[in-house]
């Protein structure tokens, strides 16, 4: 069968082996719990508890701060002990409410409740999507209810569900298709609550025969969903080739996916979506892998939003002795962090644990113009014109040349003999594009 | 954990190859059309090739020692280079030109242009180019075991009969690695499974050339074709040189174009052309287009249309514009090179028929008009071999070239103009006219060709030389290092003995042609 595909992407090692076959366990936390105010795109949730304050489990401690934010919930029951900057994955420090957990986690009234969402209209769906504090679990964190509401909700004709988890290492996904594959059709039928006109699609990536085999099966009497296997191949799941993957519409950087009439949503928050509507419970979990060479025992996680990393960390037996790198997220696009004393938040995914690293590992040299960056580009950009540009500093010339296209996939830099720091410069010379604009007005 | 984690801005990880593994890469594929080459040449061809390398090696890590940089001789990039070169040469060269060729291959093209990477064409064609137009004589000079073998393109631009399998399996002569297509495809196929190559530049060049040849080879037919295909540098340079990173556009649109370009200008270097082979020629020009070819082809962002960005969207006439501008240079620098043979080959034909007129009127002062006679013909005819050569030898190396009745105003014949080739000449032939009256009696001498050296030999056009024969009835001369003594003594030119012999022993022979033909 011909999978389906887009043009260029790389094949860097998969690291599933070291999850894939591990159920996932639920870890409670055992100290404080931090919920950073700006956990999503779009304006910081402001607080509505204060110091000393006794939260339920399921409570709303911050509200949407405008119309692209989302809320949070607390993940346990117990007092707010502060509300301060903390370090976030990112090493910036972010303003959060930080929670002693009693660990009894006393759930707030009606947690839990089943609801049916036939029986709910498109207008309570959404409501209950936004009260949840839903936001793009696959990484972006892109509050869901707004994207939930396009401009004309008719036009969409697809509703896609990211499987592909084309990210090395992380088997998060991978392990909801096995474990739960019901909430994941569930999720999506609610989706499909909303829009009269869409179908449904479930994209997996082809490595993951096992999860294909148990939604097919699941979907098989839904006349509008369809599982769509992907061929295997990085960065599959970037939102824009996904939806090339699956209706061959092309959108470039200044398009939303509705313009092609599409909404795609990650796994996970489809199954967000299905507890917030079907189990009347918001975002308050996450799934983890904890993975790579450098820890002792990788695992899968289900675990409470506000957990530090350190916790997961020492709960899969520690860091091994020389451990070289630890990212938050997978070893394409995650963030490499100094420290695992941050915060799990809504969009983390995964903690890879690495006992080499390649950065340190090799040394750049000159540019043979071998062409294999261009050959890669999901954006069919060319990085080798980029760099130059962006070598100079050139906003201008770094524009022309489409360097606002690039998706920061960092495929250019994998296949780059030359070992040249590519994405790395173009992540920057974007944010020096995306500031002048700004300035512009 | 002891230590620091390290932060680093994502990826994290690293794809396999590096410069230094695609170079060994190259090097490794070099290896069946290499030892090919050893088994058909010897090992003297192999030393060739092993001067080229060190000679590469050395070059580059002097110049980097001494410009102060980084040594990078072991991205073996170098390596390639001197490979290449030494692949690219005949295989009886003497050890200087591979030296001379590596030298000036990594230092010139190479280095001095910013080292890796930023060569504007391929080092070791540059250096095979450069030591083509210096050391002519050297560099096309394929001896094959003391044979002096025709190389397969010069037996097909004469016409001749070639055998394609011997062609393809590389029993033929030519450069120590371009002879085996076998050899070379092994290495090409490696290359392309290796994903170290990308078929566009190989397969557009070879089919664009194919195409060429069909419709404009002077052989004709698809035995041509394959020959043509098979023969001289076409396979080595289509897999190994125009995909050489650096200096092949990097766009996939722009290596197609780039492979057409390719073949066209190997085409037309071939058929009409002076040298029976183009490919170094062709590759070396394209390369230098590369910059426009790659700004005519950068490729449309995923999600736009016609190569549209935010500000400049759909039609972009400028993009067109440089396309006829890649056109237009392509377009002249093809005629250009194969052209200029092709106009020129005519008024040169003319400007020495002229020449020829004019000498004769020169040796026949009083004739009013040339004409051909059939019964001098056929008695100079009766006197010469059917190679031209003249009594057997007796005059030295001599060639009959042709001969003339002087007609004087009313068409009677007043004498004859007798034209012959010394091959003794010092520097090539020496071809002279001399005029005869009935009488026998020289009316003049004039040169037709003579490339003597200046100062020595070619003092022979001068009169106090050339005046010595004329007005004499005589038999024949004789040379004298002394002040002629009699009508039939010719003082040599002093220093230029060799010369003087020459032309006096073309004198007699063609006195000899006449002095027969009279009777």
């Amino acid at each position: 069968m011909k999978l389906a595909t887009f043009k260029g992407g790389v094949h860097p090692d998969d690291g599933k082996r070291f999850t894939k076959d591990k159920p996932v366990q639920t870890y409670l936390p055992k100290g404080e719990l931090v919920f950073p105010l700006s956990q999503h795109i779009g304006a910081p949730a402001k607080p509505v508890v204060q110091k000393k304050d006794t939260v339920l489990m399921g409570q709303l401690i911050a509200e949407a701060g405008g119309f692209v934010s989302a809320n949070i919930v607390s993940s346990v029951s117990g007092t707010v002990k502060a509300i301060e900057p903390r370090v976030t994955v990112s090493g910036a420090k972010v303003d959060a409410i930080v929670i002693e957990n009693d660990g009894n986690y006393t759930p707030i009234e009606g947690l839990g409740q089943y609801r049916d969402y036939t029986k709910m209209s498109k207008q309570e769906i959404l409501d209950a999507v936004k009260e949840a504090g839903i936001v793009g679990l696959g990484g972006a964190g892109f509050p869901t209810h707004v994207k939930l509401m396009p401009k004309n909700p008719d036009a969409i004709d697809h509703i896609i569900v990211n499987g592909a988890e084309c990210e090395p290492y992380l088997t998060s996904d991978y392990r909801m298709m096995i474990e739960n594959p019901e909430q994941i059709v569930s999720g999506l039928k609610v989706m499909l609550q909303l829009f009269d006109n869409a179908k449904g699609v479930i994209a997996v990536e082809a490595n993951k025969p096992m999860g294909i085999q148990n939604l097919q099966e699941l979907v098989k009497n839904e006349p509008r969903i369809e599982v769509v296997p992907l061929k295997t191949k990085y960065p599959q799941g970037a939102e824009r080739n996904l939806i090339y993957a699956v209706t061959g519409r092309k959108i470039n950087s200044t398009k939303l996916p509705a313009d092609a009439g599409c909404i795609v949503d990650n796994i996970d928050t489809v199954i967000a979506i299905h507890m917030a509507v079907c189990e009347k419970t918001p975002l308050m979990r996450r799934i983890v892998t904890v993975t790579g060479n450098g820890i002792n025992e990788p695992k899968n996680y289900n675990v409470k939003i506000g957990t530090s990393f350190a916790e997961l960390a020492e709960a899969s037996g520690g860091l091994k002795e020389g451990v070289k790198k630890v990212i938050a997220g997978g070893p394409m696009m995650g963030m490499s962090i100094p420290s695992l004393d941050v915060p799990i938040v809504k969009t983390s995914s995964a903690l890879t644990c690495l006992m080499q690293d390649d950065v340190e590992r090799f040394e750049e040299t000159a540019c043979i113009r071998c062409g294999r960056c261009v050959q890669v580009c999901p954006s069919n950009i060319v990085p080798q014109k980029l760099i130059e540009a962006a070598m100079k500093y050139d906003t201008t010339a770094f524009a022309a040349l489409g360097g606002m296209e690039c998706c920061e996939c960092g495929s250019c830099t994998f296949a780059c003999p030359a070992r040249r720091p590519l994405t790395q410069a173009f992540r920057q010379m974007r944010q020096a594009v995306m500031a002048e604009r700004r300035k512009k007005g | 954990m002891n230590g620091f984690l390290n932060v680093s801005s994502s990826p994290h990880v690293r794809g396999a190859d590096s410069t230094k593994s695609i170079m060994y890469d190259v090097a490794l594929a070099l290896l069946p059309a290499t030892a090919f080459g050893v088994y058909r040449f010897g090992l003297y061809s192999l030393l060739v090739v092993a001067v080229s390398i060190v000679f590469a090696l050395l070059s580059e890590y002097m110049f980097q020692k001494l410009a102060g940089q980084k040594v990078t001789v072991s991205d073996g990039s170098a390596l390639v280079t001197g490979l290449l070169l030494g692949l690219n040469l005949p295989p009886t060269v003497p050890l200087w030109i591979p030296a001379l060729g590596s030298i000036f291959a990594v230092i010139f093209v190479k280095q001095f242009f910013g080292g890796i990477g930023q060569n504007f064409m391929n080092p070791a064609l540059g250096a095979r180019c450069f030591l083509l137009i210096s050391f002519t004589g050297i560099m096309s000079d394929y001896v094959v075991d003391g044979v002096s073998g025709a190389t397969p393109l010069a037996a097909l631009a004469a016409g001749e009969h070639v055998d394609l399998a011997q062609l393809f399996l590389g029993f033929t002569g030519g450069c120590i690695g371009e002879v085996s297509t076998l050899a070379i495809l092994i290495g090409g196929i490696y290359l392309l499974v290796k994903k170290i190559i990308t078929w566009e530049i190989p397969v557009c060049y070879l089919a664009s050339f194919a195409v060429f040849e069909l419709i404009f080879g002077t052989g004709g037919g698809l035995t041509f074709v394959l020959a043509q295909l098979c023969s001289g540098g076409l396979m080595l340079g289509a897999l190994f040189m125009a995909t050489d990173y650096v200096t092949s556009p990097i766009t996939k649109k722009g290596k197609i174009v780039f492979g057409i370009l390719l073949g066209v200008l190997t085409g037309i270097l071939r058929t009409f052309g002076a040298l029976p082979e183009g490919v170094s020629y062709a590759i070396i020009i394209s390369n230098l287009l590369v910059p426009l070819i790659e700004k005519v082809t950068m490729p449309t962002a995923f999600g736009y249309a016609n190569g549209a960005l935010e500000g400049k969207k759909g039609f972009s006439l400028a993009a067109y514009k440089s396309a006829f501008t890649l056109c237009g240079i392509t377009l002249v620098a093809g005629l250009a090179l194969g052209g200029i043979y092709q106009l020129t080959k005519g008024p040169i034909e003319k400007a020495e028929l002229a020449a020829q007129a004019e000498a004769y009127a020169a040796v026949c002062p009083d004739a009013e008009s040339f004409d051909v006679d059939e019964t001098l013909e056929a008695a100079v005819a009766a006197l010469t071999a059917e190679d031209g050569t003249v009594a057997d030898g007796q005059f030295g190396s001599i060639v009959y070239e042709s001969v003339y009745a002087a007609l004087d105003g009313s068409g009677n014949q007043i004498g004859c103009v007798v034209n012959v080739t010394s091959k003794e000449g010092f520097g090539g032939d020496i071809t002279i006219s001399l005029g005869l009256d009935q009488n026998g009696t020289i009316t003049g001498m004039e040169f037709l060709t003579i490339n003597e050296t200046a100062g020595l030999g070619m003092r022979a056009t001068e009169d106090e030389f050339r005046s010595q024969f004329v007005g004499d009835a005589v038999e024949q001369y004789e040379l004298t290092k002394d002040a002629a003594s009699s009508d039939t003594q010719i003082q040599a030119l002093s220093g230029a003995t060799i010369t003087s012999n020459a032309v006096t022993n073309a004198v007699n022979a063609a006195l000899y042609l006449a002095g027969s033909a009279a009777q």
